[in-house]
């Protein structure tokens, strides 16, 4: 069934700035609250969502259409690549194999990485600064995080670009083809 | 404000009420049905803080995550129809789809780029949280379960590595697997790790098997819980991090 529309109880008066609303039942008193600053998700928050996901699937549509996924020979276990590389994502870890016993680098490491993450907020827990990017009051937890990035991010890009057979160091433009 | 005829049409009829079960939101309480009487919406709030609309603010980075997500599990669905995980077929799958399947080479595309894309953006999420103190109580628990968010997007996109069963996956996956194997104590931590992951001393049918079914079962079921949690949180939390009101 239809809802019907409800007569308007009290109509809009349009030489006043302000109107009644809505009656709630609240146990408060709903005057000199201030503005709440909210606006409705829809439409506000669902088209923006709707728009960003149709950007982020013609985006990947585009690279999916110009360039192909790579597919190297049949894995061969009597065949070792030199140098033999992890995915990107875990090349910071294979570069720091290269320093010490592996276990420093690839299992100590990253979990004493995960516990200061997990345990961060446990610990920074001043208001100071919340929702404002990269905010004056929080230079040293900025510094540090960043800190942190460069070393992760370096890391990838040296074990990507700088490192070839026997995990020697060369330039890109002079590194040797592998095999 | 003035009816359009053609929204009108589409939305006040039985048809499209008996699916929406309310005419075109003109007014706040049909806007506010939208979200409450959807199943998928009514995760989200009826109303947010303009704060978190705000694009320069989030800058979309944990929708992406999400909606590669979304993309990854539609593509790999879809390619599980054509990839038998057995170390003498894998690998001619692969060819097959990009030889042989009609469109087959561009589901491969997009299921590998929005995996390498979805640890990127879900990276760059972190950054985003951390840089605007987004982690700053109470959300410190999110915090923790988006840091496990990261572990498991890193997880599944290393499982799903092996499969195409070509020397970059068989190599990679021999070297994660030579790390593991350097737990200590290596004879019994390390060793015994090693076997549980690989189900074997080397590379084989049996790793490929493993890495398969935490692939395509395992790790999403859970990554799509913790995903279930961490959006439910935001919630709990007063919704996204914003400036203090003056
Ligand atoms: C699969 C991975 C993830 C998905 C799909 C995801 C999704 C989201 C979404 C959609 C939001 C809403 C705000 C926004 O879009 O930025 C959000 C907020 C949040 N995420 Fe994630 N996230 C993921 C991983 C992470 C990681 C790795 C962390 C941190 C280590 C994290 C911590 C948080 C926190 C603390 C919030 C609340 C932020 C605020 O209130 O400002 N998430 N997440």
């Amino acid at each position: 069934m239809d809802k019907k529309e409800e007569p308007a109880i009290f109509p809009k008066n349009p030489n006043k700035t302000y109107g009644l609303m809505e009656l709630t039942k609240t146990k408060s008193f709903q005057i000199e609250k201030g503005p709440d600053n909210t606006v409705t998700s829809w439409p506000h928050l669902f088209f923006r969502e709707l728009i960003l996901f149709m950007g982020v699937f013609i985006a990947l549509m585009t690279i999916s259409l110009l360039f192909n996924a790579p597919l190297e020979q049949e894995a061969n276990p009597s065949n070792t690549p030199n140098p033999a590389k992890a995915p990107w994502y875990f090349l910071g870890l294979q570069e720091m194999l290269s320093w010490a016993h592996p276990f420093w680098g690839g299992i100590f490491a990253p979990t004493v990485v995960v516990i200061i993450l997990m345990l961060t907020p446990y610990f920074d827990r001043s208001q100071k600064g919340v929702g404002v990017w990269f905010a004056p009051e929080r230079k040293i937890a900025n510094l540090l995080f960043t800190i942190f990035l460069v070393l992760a991010v370096g890391l990838i890009v040296v074990g990507e670009f700088f490192r070839g057979p026997n995990w020697q160091i060369f330039w890109p433009w002079n590194m040797p083809s592998p095999h | 404000m003035k009816k359009n005829r053609l929204l009108d049409l589409f939305t006040n009829n039985r048809f499209y009420k008996s699916i929406f079960r309310h005419g075109y939101p003109d007014d706040d309480i049909k806007r506010s049905e939208v979200v409450t009487g959807n199943l998928l919406l009514h995760i989200q709030p009826v109303k947010v803080h303009k704060n978190t609309i705000r694009a320069g603010y989030t800058l979309g980075l944990g929708l992406i995550a999400f909606y590669l997500f979304i993309i990854l599990t539609a593509t790999g669905i879809l390619l599980m129809f054509y990839y038998i995980p057995s170390i003498e077929r894998a690998y001619n799958d692969m060819k097959d789809l990009e030889f042989a399947v009609s469109f087959g080479i561009i589901l491969r595309n997009l299921h590998r780029w929005g995996a390498h894309g979805m640890v990127a953006f879900v990276f760059l999420h972190m950054c985003r949280v951390f840089f605007t103190g987004g982690y700053k109580p109470p959300r410190e628990f999110n915090w923790g379960i988006g840091v496990v968010l990261l572990i498991i997007t890193l997880f599944l996109s290393l499982t799903g590595y092996l499969l195409p069963w070509d020397q970059l996956a068989f190599w990679a996956i021999t070297i994660v697997a030579n790390l593991i194997g350097t737990s200590p104590p290596e004879s019994i931590m390390g060793a015994n790790l090693r076997q549980l992951v690989l189900g074997g001393t080397i590379v084989g049918q049996n790793a490929l098997i493993r890495f398969y079914v935490m692939h395509v079962v395992v790790l999403p079921l859970v990554a799509a819980a913790l995903i279930g949690v961490h959006f439910w949180r935001i919630r709990k939390d007063g919704g996204i991090s914003r400036p203090a009101e003056e």
